[in-house]
């Protein structure tokens, strides 16, 4: 059984779900969506452009991504938990975004870190420094050791989505569903991702490699902090955003989307016996591909053609901080005072304000800036048809027209 | 007067219909096999080819003295001569047959119970109602002795027993034996200290919350034992009197996971206080107890991979897997009653042994390259560990929330059934259904609660846990003898009687 198939009859037991309603932890439950959809199809203008470049990556490394054998998932305990999560239909439980947001994923073939550390270990090949007995384990010229790594970072990555989908539970509202229920989503949500950073950590103990071990352990680190921090910033009642300049958002930011990535493509180097300089170009790509993709993702909202009415967006999101940074923090205050109506947030007309700003057009310009800066961190592999389908990703994500 | 002397007669012949009835149980439950289940084994651990050692003490606090009965069991359990235990067996057994002859009270077990779905109570039957018929006589002696024996005094007769016991069946030497925890902290100062900077964090909150449980309170159970080990496995080694920096660090391995796993379980049992103050959850919510927890298990796992030994690391990863899976375990129940305790013994490893069994096999692989060791170490690392944790059972009906620092009846408030409810339903087969219903309906807990305290269950349990504690002694004997050894062996009696 694949990821696809074990998800998508997680989808059946899900069923429908009752009318949406927003409640304070809905702007993270945005992030979450945020979180997932950041490597959707729409992250592109066209979603089948998109959709081509990561197919026709897919081939290059092999198979599918997404039927990557996340082995963890055959166990029974997933299986029991898929059937527990049923359970939560009818409540806010953030536990049921999460869940169709993996089904969504896995649908649309998107398990992008994966697919990443594939390409780069691809792209970079053999090390000469390893011996040539040791190249009998490579299919399509990536060692097995590798396409585990693969596996382990998708692991840690849903993991702490899954553990983002707590709620605490002396903030609840009625409305929100039963306590018992409330609190049940919350168990299977802590016992769901605890097992799979349990099987994270046998993956990367069957590596054999602790230096493998430290960078993984040290991005979870990183991820966790990261998370601590978007959650912090999005307070109860009334969000009035975070105070911070670019700077600080791209600290947070490393943190929270791209140091998993970027250590998984260090790590990668390493177990192929690669050498500093190597791992570092590595690390460097997948940290300005994944701050460039995150970018892209935050500008969705205020692309022209895609303006939608109904929807909200992330107030500490790249374009919002860039806009607040021009502007001044008392201005962008009385922005979102007028913004205001009858004690909520008009975010249509929010919107309108920032994109009168520079803040849209400087986050064009910044994802463009970590594109090349990823486009530049490539030019030491090879050419390749790995390394050029890395190019595509990039590409992709920086294209706004 | 004569009324009087009969009245006397009375209750001393049901005295001896108990202590009877007690043995026999014991008796057939080694022979059957049904009570006393082997742990399942894990993965990648060679199975104990031997069974359960024999027949200790079980404890029996009556009122009345029995000199001469107690005569012969002690012999009994100290391993008496072939003939001897053949005599008392048989003496046993006619015992037995004799007060069943009397009674007309059938054992629970004798017949196989009827199965229970989850959350669904039976249907009363013919043989329910004949079944709570035959148990009236029953009751009402033990509440006879119950009367005249006190739970609490017969509990507290018993630990005072244990030691004794033990010592008997150590060789006698003119050594003093020092505390264990006193010699094992002598590795650990600063512990609690180096923990708090592997958790190297920017945000003062999460650095709070990650540090909250590391204040010093806790026994820190698993770091001593660890620390032991190591020196324990050092000596017979080479005789190195030396303990590695990286031993130390396995240590401090073991009680960051442990706490990251104090943190999560919280959370999941939705737990107010600990170790006598509130909840990380409680204090900062249950979003952010979740990061912390996560946050302590990165940081023990970076100190694990810098120790640089590629065995170390699959071990310790091996004992994460087991917490979760045990946590798994939790959340599920067996129906079939002879299954459940195979289950709860799984669930006790996993969640509890496995952390020690693994981190003490960890210290030997560093200190020591002898296979043989190394499965002396997990193997007493495991049985001390399973015979913790079915004493932390018993605390639970036997010790007030002052001392445990946590609720009592915790389990059975969380719905679920350890050792001394699993021992009680086999006198009571009513629980059954409070089982299978996790003790969800109004009045299941304190219901439960009593027919524990009226049963044998918490001895039972405690005679479980001294049979582990026996496994683990033999095992640490192997090893050349030394304080650290010898401070082990004092350990692991000390888990037996400890309080809380």
């Amino acid at each position: 059984m694949s990821l696809r198939q074990l998800l998508l009859r997680l989808s059946g037991y899900l069923g429908a779900s009752g009318p949406p309603n927003r409640h304070w932890w809905y702007f993270r439950s945005l992030d979450t969506i945020s979180s997932v959809g950041s490597w959707r199809g729409r992250s592109s203008r066209s979603p089948a452009h998109w959709n081509q470049v990561v197919s026709e990556a897919e081939k290059i490394v092999g198979y599918p991504a997404s039927f990557m054998s996340l082995r963890c998932l055959l166990s029974d305990e997933l299986s029991n938990v898929a059937m527990q999560v049923r359970k939560l239909v009818g409540t806010q439980h953030p536990l049921l975004t999460t869940a169709r947001g993996f089904v969504h994923d896995s649908r649309h073939n998107l398990q992008l870190r994966g697919l990443v550390v594939l390409l780069i270990s691809k792209a970079a090949g053999p090390s000469t420094r390893n011996s040539s007995s040791q190249n009998y384990d490579m299919v399509s010229g990536i060692y097995s050791c590798q396409r585990n790594l693969a596996e382990i970072t998708e692991l840690i990555h849903t993991a702490l989505l899954v553990h983002r989908g707590i709620v605490n539970l002396s903030e609840l509202q009625s409305s929100d569903g039963p306590l018992k229920d409330m609190k049940f989503g919350n168990k299977i949500a802590v016992l769901s991702g605890d097992f799979l950073l349990a099987n994270a950590c046998n993956g990367l103990a069957l590596l054999q490699n602790t230096k493998v071990v430290e960078l993984l352990a040290s991005a979870l680190m990183d991820l966790v902090q990261g998370i601590y921090q978007e959650n912090s910033a999005s307070t109860q009642g009334n969000p009035i955003p975070d105070d911070i300049r670019i700077s600080t958002w791209k600290e947070q930011t490393f943190l929270s989307h791209c140091a998993l990535l970027a250590k998984s493509c260090k790590a990668a180097m390493e177990l192929a016996k690669h050498d500093a300089a190597v791992q570092d170009m590595a690390f460097q790509y997948g940290k300005h591909m994944a701050m460039s993709h995150k970018i892209n993702s935050d500008l969705q909202p205020f692309i022209k053609d895609k303006a939608s009415d109904s929807k909200t967006f992330n107030l500490n999101s790249a374009p919002v901080v860039l806009h607040q940074e021009f502007l001044g923090r008392d201005l962008w205050i009385k922005q979102i005072g007028e913004a205001q109506e009858k004690g909520r947030l008009n975010y249509t007309k929010l919107r309108e304000t920032i994109k009168a700003g520079k803040g849209v057009t400087s986050a064009i310009d910044l994802c463009r800036y970590h594109g090349n800066k990823a486009l530049e961190a490539l030019e030491s592999f090879p050419p390749s048809e790995a390394r050029s389908a890395l190019e595509n990703i990039v590409f992709a994500v920086t294209r706004f027209s | 007067m004569a009324s009087g002397l009969a009245g006397t007669g009375t209750r001393f012949l049901h005295a001896l219909s108990r202590v009877g009835q007690q043995f026999g149980r014991t008796f057939l439950a080694k022979s059957g096999r049904r009570y006393w289940p082997e742990p399942v084994a894990p993965r990648r651990v060679r199975d104990d080819p031997r069974p359960l050692g024999g027949p200790g003490r079980t404890g029996c606090g009556l009122a009345l003295p029995v000199p001469s009965f107690r005569l012969r069991v002690w012999a009994w359990g100290r391993g008496g001569a072939t003939a001897g235990r053949d005599f008392q067996t048989r003496t046993m057994a006619l015992r037995w047959s004799c007060w069943r002859r009397r009674c007309s009270w059938r054992p629970a077990l004798v017949g196989s119970p009827r199965p229970a779905r989850p959350g669904c109570a039976g249907p009363l039957g013919t043989r329910a109602a004949s079944d709570t018929r035959a148990q009236i006589p029953y009751f009402s002696l033990l509440k006879i002795l119950t009367s005249a024996s006190p739970n609490m005094h017969s509990i507290s007769q018993f630990h005072q027993r244990t030691p004794a016991m033990c010592c008997c069946s150590q060789t006698q030497s003119g050594e003093k034996y020092s505390d264990p925890f006193k010699l094992g902290w002598r590795d650990l100062k600063g512990l609690y200290e180096d923990i708090r900077k592997e958790l190297h964090i920017s945000t003062r909150e999460l650095k709070d919350m990650s540090e909250y449980y590391f204040d010093g309170k806790g026994k820190a159970f698993r770091p001593i034992i660890v620390v032991l080990m190591a020196r324990a496995c050092n000596i017979h080694h080479n005789n190195s009197r030396e303990m590695q920096a990286r031993q130390r660090s396995v240590a401090l391995v073991a009680e960051m996971i442990h706490t990251a796993t104090l943190v999560h379980d919280d959370v999941i049992d939705d737990a107010s206080s600990r170790r006598g103050k509130h909840t990380v959850n409680k204090v900062w919510g249950e979003q952010k107890a979740v990061l912390a927890g996560d946050l302590i298990l990165s940081a023990a796992s970076i100190a694990l991979a810098r120790i640089g030994n590629t065995a170390v690391v699959s071990l310790l990863a091996q004992v994460i897997e087991d917490l979760v899976r045990g946590e798994f375990l939790q959340l599920g129940s067996k129906e079939n009653e002879n299954e459940r305790f195979a289950h709860y013994l799984e669930k006790t490893f996993k969640k509890t042994a496995s952390l020690i069994a693994n981190s003490c096999k960890a210290v030997s692989v560093l200190g020591c390259p002898d296979p043989v060791v190394h499965e002396i170490a997990y193997q007493y690392g495991k049985n001390v560990g399973i015979a913790f944790q079915l004493i932390d059972d018993v605390l639970d009906f036997t010790s007030c929330s002052d001392q445990m620092g946590k609720p009592t009846s915790a389990d059975l408030k969380l719905g679920i059934a350890t050792g001394p409810v699993l021992f009680a339903c086999q006198q009571f087969p009513e629980m059954n259904a409070m089982i299978m219903r996790r003790f969800s309906l109004p009045g299941d807990v304190d219901r439960a609660r009593q027919y524990v305290l009226q049963s044998d269950g918490v001895q039972q349990t405690t005679y479980l846990a001294q049979q582990y504690c026996h496994k683990a002694v033999r095992e640490i004997r192997k090893l050349r003898p030394s304080t650290e050894r010898d401070a082990l062996i004092q350990l692991s009696e000390s888990v037996l009687t400890r309080d809380k």
